[in-house]
This record gives structure tokens, sequence and C-alpha cells, in this order.
């Protein structure tokens, strides 16, 4: 049940059929003045034409939207506020201060919050929905709005010593092209702290979705996206140019009461499905199937069900002469034979 | 969208979704174990393979609607 970056999982039902209305990019929200630098960033953006293109952006864009002109859309922000805290523990991790910083996809910016002044000086935070930058969470250092595709960022290169991107990377279409792009930006030492859902999210509501369509209607369609597994990660990283890569994991389990209220969540927290190749219609009867399959195979004993959001961390480096190097080979003075004599304490050494 | 309309009244008619998924709850775990039987023994999971215990569980689950709709 691997959910790598497939294009499409086998329909066997041949009557649904997919409306995809053939638009490969959302170049139009960023003005003629970014129009060269647009070219310049697609030639790093990999593979040209339509060759990636598995979610649609202008449906992510109104997603977002709708979800921030919600009236109770603070519900629904404790993931992303969670995720952001934890990467700005993360960014505190290094001893550093950055004059500048950059938050790609940052919603309603839940990162900045929980940095001081000594530690950035100044925030961009760029969204492809303006209605979520314009609900912008209140921060100690000056901040500067911009509204950008994730894909295609208007920066030059050398501009920031650090980027930060909390939970948006998991629907970007080109990730290699998004990662060189952000490696493209940075200054030469700056550093990359990301986060983004990966691997085994959701996967109870997955197979869930998928039992019940199999026995209800002969045959299953994707309705998750496809994620990053955390192996693919450090490649995509290290081909992006990254120097000194660390991966790693947090799951974040959420109890509901039961499925519709999972699925009522993500799609308040805009993160419902936006893939070209998802299914769109769901069946009365597929959903009362899953949501007892779903209390069934996962429920817990008070009632409740849980869903899994595997956040994947990454921290990486854009490459600097000052940084640690391999040894050249040749070059040690110890050896591996000295391991057994690590526990033992020279006569003329203190305990 | 304001006013009441198909989209206004199906999204209302799904809240009452989980309520009235609570009243049948013997049902559900009936049909559910049916389902995850299947993952774990021999038997592949195939088209209306747990058709009965589904069909308990759609006419409980109506019946709770039409309860709940008058």
């Amino acid at each position: 049940m691997c959910m790598a970056r497939v294009t499409a999982l086998p329909e066997v039902v041949p009557s649904l059929r997919n409306i995809s209305t053939g638009r490969t990019t959302s170049e139009h929200i960023l003005s003629k003045s970014h129009y060269r630098l647009l070219r310049c960033a697609r030639h790093l953006s990999g593979r040209p034409g339509g060759a990636m293109n598995v979610f649609d952006r202008t449906m992510k864009r109104q997603q977002k939207k709708w979800a921030a002109s919600l009236q109770d859309s603070d519900k629904y922000d404790y993931l992303r506020a969670e995720a952001g805290l934890r990467v700005a523990d993360r960014v505190y991790d290094v001893a550093r201060t950055f004059p500048l910083a950059l938050d790609v996809g940052c919603g309603k910016s839940y990162i900045a919050e929980h940095l001081s002044k000594d530690v950035v000086e100044r925030f961009f935070l760029t969204d492809i929905c303006n209605k979520s930058l314009r609900q912008q969470r209140p921060s100690e250092m000056p901040t500067h709005c911009v509204l950008a595709d994730e894909e295609f960022l208007p920066f030059k290169e050398n501009t920031f010593d650090l980027v930060v991107s909390s939970l948006s990377l998991h629907w970007i279409n080109d990730l290699p092209g998004a990662l060189r792009q952000i490696q493209h930006v940075l200054k030469p030492d700056g550093v990359f702290i990301g986060a983004m859902v990966g691997g085994e999210t959701l996967y109870e509501l997955r197979c869930s979705l998928q039992l019940a369509e199999q026995e209800r209607e002969g045959g299953f369609a994707p309705h998750i996206s496809p994620y990053t597994a955390v192996t693919d990660l450090g490649n995509l990283l290290g081909q992006a140019g990254f120097n000194m890569l660390t991966v790693d994991i947090d799951e974040i389990q959420v109890n509901y009461p039961g499925m519709l209220e999972v699925m009522n969540d993500l799609k308040g927290m805009g993160e419902s499905n936006c893939a070209w190749n998802r299914k769109p219609i769901l069946h009365r009867d597929t959903l009362l199937a899953a949501a007892a399959i779903y209390k069934e195979m996962y429920g817990n004993e008070d009632g409740t069900v849980p869903a899994t959001f595997e956040v994947l961390h990454m921290i990486g480096w854009k490459p600097h002469e000052s940084q640690a190097k391999p040894a050249q080979r040749g070059s040690a003075n110890v050896s591996f034979a000295d391991l057994s004599k690590i526990g033992k304490t020279p006569p003329d050494q203190k305990s | 969208m304001s006013g009441t309309n198909a989209w206004k009244r199906s999204r209302d008619r799904m809240k009452l979704f989980p309520e009235l998924l609570a009243q049948c709850v013997p049902e559900a775990t009936a049909y559910g174990k049916c389902v995850t039987a299947t993952t774990v023994g021999k038997q592949e999971l195939q088209k209306d393979l747990c058709v009965k215990e589904f069909e308990a569980l759609k006419t409980c689950f109506t019946s709770a609607a039409k309860k709940a709709g008058k």
C-alpha cells in the first residue's frame, strides 16, 4: 500500500471519469515584472511541460481561500500551529541570528510568532492564497507578505539566510524543482528547515476508504494524495544541492469522534484533495461503509478514532567553505582496534 | 452559498451522519468485522462480500434518519 508518487492507481470501475482542464501552471498570480524571474526559475524546476503534474494548484488556492474565509477557521489551526512550533524549535537549535528569513507556503504564518527578533530580524512570508496572508498572526519582527507560488519563487539568488516551510510542500507538483529553487535563493551557508507531511499520513483514512470502495463498488480510486517517503527525502535534498542533511519523523496522532469529523477537519484546514486524478464522487454507501470500517479497524477503546499525521522534518545547508568536509583518505590517526580501550582510563588521568 | 439550495440541504443532512451512525453501533461493528476479516484471512475482498451485514447497517441507518427527520 505504498503511496509513493504514482500517477494513478488502476480504476476498475470504468464509468468514473476524472475532470481535468489540462492546465499545468498557475503563472498568472505573478505580476509581469516577475516574468523574467519566472523564465529563469522555470529552467530550475526540473522537467518541462506537464511531466510532473499531480496537483491542481488553482483548485488548491480556491480550497485555501475557502478555508480562510470560514468564520471559525481558527478551529482547524491546531495541526499547523503544532508543526509551526516544532519548526521554530529547530530554528532555535541553530545558534545563529538570521538577518533575512523566508517562509514558503506560510498560510497564516505559524512559525514567525514563535521566533524572537534576535533570532530572525526580518521575515518574508509567501503563500499562494492572499486571504490567509491577510489573516497573518502577529509576530515580533517586521514581516513582508508576498503572494507567490512555491514552485516559482520570485527572489534573486543568494538572498536569504534562512528558509522555513511548514506543511505546504506536500501540494507541490515538482518537489525537486522547488527544493532547487529554495537552495537557489539561500545564501551560501544558509539553512533550510522544513516540515512536510509524508510517509504514512492518514493511512487509516486511506485504508478504510479503499476497503469500503472495494467491497461496495468492486474497485477503488485514490482519495488521499501521494506522499513523499522519508527515504526519498534525503535523495531529494541531496539532488537539490543541500549539505549536512538531517531528516527525522514526528508522528502526530489526533483523535476524532469518527471518520466524518476527520474529513470535515481536513476540509477546514484547506487540505482537501486536489490531485488531478481524484474521484469527484464519494457514494453514500461507500461513506457509510468506510465510517464503519474505520471505527472497527482503528477505533480506540473510548470510541474515538485516531488519524495519524507523519510530519517529516528536514534540515539542509547550502554549501560553504566553512562547513565540515569529509576527511582526506589516509589522514586517520586512531585505529578502530583502539575502540576496545575506550572504557579503560589510562593510569595517569583522573577518572 | 446562502439561502436554501441543494448544497446547503445536503450539507445539513451530512451533519446528522455521525449521530445516526452512533445509533447503529452493533450493525456497524458486524460489518466492520466482516471486512477486516479479509485483511488477515485468506479470503480476498470482493464486491458484495459483506452485503448482508451492509444491508442491515443501511436499514438501521435509514430508519434512524427517518426518525430524526420527523
